[in-house]
Parts: C-alpha cells; sequence; structure tokens
C-alpha cells in the first residue's frame, strides 16, 4: 500500500486581533493528510473547526506555521497565487451550497473552468457536463437551483467542487441544511467519491456524519485533542437500524 | 478568462435585473440622446450657413471701398477712394490668379409688369457675375457682351420676383416697366435662397451695369466689385495681387492705407460660423450634464449591485477568481450597461433629430463622428463611474463574503 501524502501542516496557529484581545483560534496544527483519504474534522462551535478549514481552503493565512498542499509550499503566496490554487487543487462544498441564483447547474459547474488559467483549451462544456453526470444530474443540467431540491442543489455544488479534479474536496457541513434522507444520498455520493480515489475532508458537528469516514480528527479550543482511525459505516438513515449493513473497509 | 466569456457573465447579470438595468441605462440613454439632439441642431446650423456662403459664389472675392482715417477718427466707408469701372477693368486686365471680375452697382426700384409691380434691387453687373456667383439659370440666358456694351435694356429677374410678377409662367421675351423704360426680360435664375442673415437673395434684378447706370438710375457709382478664381487655394493669393493692382490703379502712396477693404467668403462668414460653433459647444455642455447624471445613476447601481452579490463575490473567490477577475467583470458590466445604453440613445437621438426638424423645419446633420464620440463617451462614462464599485468588490475579503447574508 503507498501512502501519498497529500497535505501537511506543522504547527499552524491563527491569531485574531479583536481589540485589544488576542484570540488563539489555532494553537499548533499538525496534519497530515494522505490522498485518497476521507476524513471529518468535528468539534464544537468555538474549537477552531473553520479557522482550520480557511486556512486548509486557502482562504485564509495562518500566523505561524507551515502548509504543504499537494507539493506546494504555500508560504507567502500572494491573494492570486491563493485564488490559483483554489482554482485548480481544493473542491468547496459548503453548507448553504453557495449556488449561484438564476444560474443554470450546468453554468454553476461550468464556472471553476472559467477561471482556470493553468490549463490549456479544455471542453468547458464537455467537462462540466461529465462532472453533473457523475453525481447523477445528467438530466437537471438546464435546471437552475431554485428548480432544484435541496439534495439536488448539494449535489450540483459538488459537482462544481469536483470539476477542476481537486486535489482535496473540502465540504463545510455539507448535509447541514438537508434533511435525512437527502443527507444519507450526499454522504453517499462522498462515499463513492472517496471509492475512486478522492481525498474528502468533512468538517461537521454530527457523529453520524463523521462515521462514515475513516479517521476523524476532533479539535477543541484550538488543538486537535483526538485523532483516530476508524472503520467507516456506510451512510444510512439513523432512525432505520439495520445490523445486516455491511460496513465496506475502504482502503485503495 | 477571455474577453466573449467575460461579456457573456456581463450580459448574463445584467439580464438578470431587467427592470433595474433598463432604468439605470435611461440615464445614458438620455444623455446620449440629448447630446446627439443637440448636436445635430448646432451642426445643422452650421452646415446651413456653409450652404449659404457657398451659394454666394465659388471663391469669390469682395472689394469695397474702405473707411479711411485721418489722425484716428474714422470718416466712415466710402469717404474715401470710390471704385471705378477701371478698377474692374484693371483687375480683369492685369490679375493672374482671378478669372472673372464684375462690378456691382445697385439700385433700389420698383418693376412693373405681369401680375402688377414689385419694389426690389436692380443690380448692374457684368457679364461675368453669373460666373462669380455660380448661379444657374432657370429659363432664358444672362446678357451677353455686346448686349452690355449695347447697354440694351435686358434684365434676368431672381427667382423670388418672377414669382410675384409672373406666377407659373416662362417670362421670358416678355416686357417690364422699371422708371417709365420698357425692359425685356431675358432670363430667370434659380433660387439661391436666404443668406445666413435672412435676405432673401433671389428677390433681385440683373441688368448690365452700363444699362443701370445710363438708363435706369442715373447712379454711377460702383458699390463693390466682385472677383473669383478658379480654384480656392488662389483666393488668398488673388486677394493680395487685387489689393496690389488697386493701390496702383488708385496711386495711393507707400505709406498711405489702403482706403477699401479686399475680403473673402471666408472672412465674410468667420463670425457667424463662430457664433453657430459656440452655440454648439454650448448646447452639447448643456446636453452633457444629464450624460453624467446617468454615469452616477450607474455608479449608485453598481455600487447596490456590489453589496446585493456580495456573497457571488465570494463563490468567485472561493472557486479561484482573483481579485482582477472580478473587478473585470464588474467594470464589463458598468461599460455593456452604458454602452448598450449610448446605442440606444445614438437611435433615439437619430430619431429625435429628424422629429424636431420635421417639426421646426430646422436644418438637423447626425455625423458618424458624433455617433462615435457619443458611443465612446458613454464607454468611457461606464469605466469611470464603474471603476470605484469594481474596486471595492475586487478587494472584498472572500471569508467574509462568503458569510454575508
Amino acid at each position: 500500500m503507498h501512502h501519498e501524502t497529500v497535505m501537511r501542516t506543522e504547527g499552524l496557529t491563527k491569531v485574531y486581533t479583536m481589540g485589544k484581545t488576542e484570540v488563539h483560534a489555532l494553537q499548533g496544527i499538525n496534519l497530515s493528510v494522505d490522498r485518497g483519504e476521507m476524513i471529518a474534522i468535528v468539534g464544537a462551535s468555538g474549537s477552531g473547526k473553520s479557522t482550520l478549514m480557511n486556512i486548509i481552503g486557502c482562504l485564509d493565512y495562518p500566523t505561524s506555521g507551515t502548509y504543504h498542499l499537494d507539493g506546494v509550499q504555500l508560504q507567502n503566496l500572494s491573494r492570486n497565487q491563493l485564488a490559483d490554487i483554489r482554482n485548480s487543487k481544493i473542491g468547496f462544498v459548503f453548507q448553504g451550497f453557495n449556488l449561484l441564483a438564476r444560474t443554470s447547474a450546468l453554468e454553476n459547474v461550468e464556472l471553476p473552468l472559467l477561471y482556470d488559467r493553468s490549463r490549456q483549451k479544455i471542453a468547458i462544456r464537455k467537462t462540466a457536463e461529465e462532472a453533473l453526470e457523475r453525481v447523477g444530474l445528467g438530466d437537471r443540467m438546464d435546471h437552475e437551483p431554485n428548480e432544484l431540491s435541496g439534495g439536488q442543489q448539494q449535489r450540483v455544488a459538488i459537482a462544481r467542487a469536483l470539476v477542476t479534479n481537486p486535489s482535496i474536496l473540502l465540504a463545510d457541513e455539507p448535509t447541514g441544511n438537508l434533511d435525512t434522507k437527502t443527507s444519507v444520498e450526499v454522504l453517499t455520493l462522498f462515499q463513492e467519491l472517496h471509492d475512486q480515489g478522492m481525498t474528502v475532508l468533512l468538517i461537521t458537528h454530527e457523529s453520524d456524519v463523521a462515521n462514515c469516514t475513516q479517521r476523524i480528527i476532533e479539535l477543541r479550543d484550538g488543538k486537535i485533542v483526538v485523532d483516530k482511525r476508524i472503520e467507516p459505516v456506510k451512510a444510512h438513515m439513523t432512525t432505520v437500524t439495520d445490523e445486516s449493513e455491511e460496513t465496506t473497509p475502504a482502503f485503495t | 478568462m477571455k474577453g466573449s466569456t467575460l461579456i457573456k457573465i456581463a450580459s448574463q447579470s445584467i439580464l438578470k435585473n431587467k427592470m433595474r438595468t433598463m432604468l439605470t441605462m435611461l440615464g445614458i440613454v438620455i444623455g446620449v440622446g440629448a447630446v446627439i439632439v443637440m448636436v445635430a441642431i448646432g451642426q445643422g446650423a452650421q452646415s446651413q450657413i456653409q450652404d449659404q456662403i457657398n451659394s454666394l459664389g465659388t471663391n469669390m472675392i469682395v472689394v469695397t471701398p474702405g473707411s479711411s482715417r485721418q489722425g484716428g477718427v474714422s470718416r466712415g466707408a466710402q469717404t474715401y477712394n470710390r471704385l471705378t469701372i477701371k478698377d474692374a477693368e484693371k483687375i480683369k486686365r492685369e490679375s493672374l490668379f482671378v478669372s472673372a471680375v464684375s462690378p456691382v452697382v445697385f439700385s433700389r426700384t420698383q418693376v412693373i409688369g405681369g401680375q402688377g409691380n414689385w419694389r426690389t434691387t436692380i443690380n448692374g453687373v457684368s457679364t461675368d457675375y453669373q460666373i462669380i456667383r455660380n448661379w444657374d439659370l432657370k429659363y432664358g440666358r444672362f446678357f451677353d457682351q455686346s448686349e452690355l456694351r449695347q447697354m440694351r435694356r435686358v434684365m434676368v429677374l431672381g427667382h423670388t420676383v418672377a414669382e410675384n410678377l409672373f406666377p407659373e409662367e416662362d417670362p421670358v421675351g416678355l416686357t417690364v416697366q422699371v422708371r417709365n423704360v420698357p425692359v425685356e426680360i431675358i432670363g430667370v435664375l434659380e433660387p439661391k435662397g436666404q443668406t445666413a442673415s435672412g435676405n432673401d437673395q433671389d428677390d433681385v434684378v440683373f441688368a448690365p451695369y452700363t444699362t443701370v447706370q445710363t438708363r435706369l438710375s442715373g447712379w454711377s457709382r460702383i458699390f463693390q466689385i466682385l472677383a473669383s478664381t478658379p480654384s480656392s487655394r488662389d483666393v488668398p493669393a488673388a486677394q493680395e495681387e487685387i489689393r496690389l493692382i488697386m493701390r496702383e490703379s488708385h496711386g495711393i502712396s507707400r505709406f498711405a492705407e489702403d482706403g477699401f477693404t479686399v475680403r473673402n467668403q471666408n472672412d465674410l462668414a468667420e463670425t457667424e460660423q463662430g457664433t453657430t460653433e459656440v452655440m454648439t459647444m454650448l448646447l452639447a455642455a448643456i446636453a452633457s450634464i444629464s450624460l453624467l447624471v446617468g454615469g452616477i445613476g450607474i455608479m449608485n447601481i453598481m455600487l447596490v449591485s456590489v453589496t446585493e452579490r456580495t456573497r457571488e463575490i465570494g463563490i468567485r473567490m472561493a472557486i479561484g477568481a482573483r481579485g482582477r477577475d472580478v473587478m473585470t467583470q464588474f467594470l464589463v458590466e458598468s461599460i455593456v450597461m452604458s454602452l448598450l445604453g449610448g446605442l440606444i440613445g445614438v437611435g433615439i437621438g437619430f430619431a429625435g433629430s429628424s422629429i424636431l426638424s420635421q417639426l421646426t423645419g430646422w436644418n438637423t446633420v447626425t455625423s458618424p463622428t458624433t455617433v462615435m464620440i457619443a458611443l465612446a463617451f458613454s464607454a468611457g462614462v461606464g469605466i469611470f463611474f464603474g471603476f470605484y464599485p469594481a474596486r471595492k468588490a475586487a478587494a472584498l475579503n472572500p471569508i467574509q463574503a462568503l458569510r454575508h447574508e
């Protein structure tokens, strides 16, 4: 089994200054993620989850510490360079879907490709269509977000995150706005992507969601307090107790 | 990002807010439309004046007895140095540049005949006059050299005079009475219209100056000498040449003033042209203010739009838009909006100009240059007033933008 590190942080800290008080949101995060892992980052609100996600997602700069992503050292990068890394290496999935309103599913998925300046000519439309088919929305491409259910919207968002073939998929409470049934569908989709070799980071506070992953990292007061590997359970309805549900080991 | 993609994105977001876009564009539409109409009116007036100046005759030079001064006190025009037939003949004979010369004798009198009588101006001129004024005949012919020499009682009528005395009729061959002298009509001129100052150029009759001086008025003084050159390039040289010939003819000593004036049409026209130019500028300036107000409207809407779409900006940044991409997007939006407004404004300006000229009878001129300037100006307004909101959008922090509700 070959383990390739896709991202690694060392001594990552983040200090916010609010008036005269300093808030230490992150206090030395050492985290290493292998390619193809599916990880849950859990913690109460205020534990530093969001701050960590912003830094991993290249939306924010750490106060100190190092961060490597897919072989790139992310210190001292300009805003533009961070934007390019977000575009090529990170796929965001948000709690509130964050699709552009009055814009078709296909156009939403095409969007990251429009900002892509690294690759040469690619078939934008075709790539976007493939991404939508991959999340099972091949028949909804021309629908606008308000014509889609919550689960479908989130799948459009996942397609948008996938379309650039990123190094990691970063999902912030992806099921937070969904009912149990569609949550299961979305989590199943994440597991399928993981099975296909995608690195997935789920930020969540729901243990059901966390249990669908291979590894749970718990944050408290800006520090990692738990980092354990588990046998993932297949996403299922919590109301249905089905012991016979087989758990597929998802090692690749 | 490609230019076509940018324009597509901008058009999409413009189309998403149709009502608002329309109202915002209305400011630019009215501004550009107003500028086009105002400039059309101004240029129309200018071209009308230009036409009138051209209708005076091609490359015409006018010699008039000038004012003279003695000890700083003007003695007024025509107090000195009368013009004579000899002057005209000398110019005709000696000048290298001038091709046609005609003295002009005026007499205000009544012409009786046909439908009654008509008070008009008799101009005594030479045969060259027709060439100088570039004036075609509607009926008949102009008098010739032998008729001039023989002081024949022949006359060519201006269009207004012919219309009044012989409405809808060819009067050639008929006779009219001038100061109890019968005069034969040999021709009628094509109409030339009014001068810039409102004088009817067609309310006039022409006869050989010899006839006018001896038989029709008994008034022998020459009021002016007209001359013309074949090419407008020769006009300044001809002017100077005529001046020297005149000085020689009048025996004016070396240091004395001319005592006459030699002017060309441009000199005559400059004053009036200048006035209308100022008027055009003024009208355009006033109209530009509405364009400015339209621009402020665009800025206002773009600022609202940036605030309203903060989350969209956050999303775009999260998936990899650079600040510059966001800025360009908003800038393109405001340019597309103002340019589109400008185009509609051009259409409305054209329609407005033609309606206005039909309603009021004013001459309006819409030129491609005006359109280009108006469009460039509206694009400029889009860039200028779109820049600040666009920069504001580009400077947003993606994390805060994403959290924005």
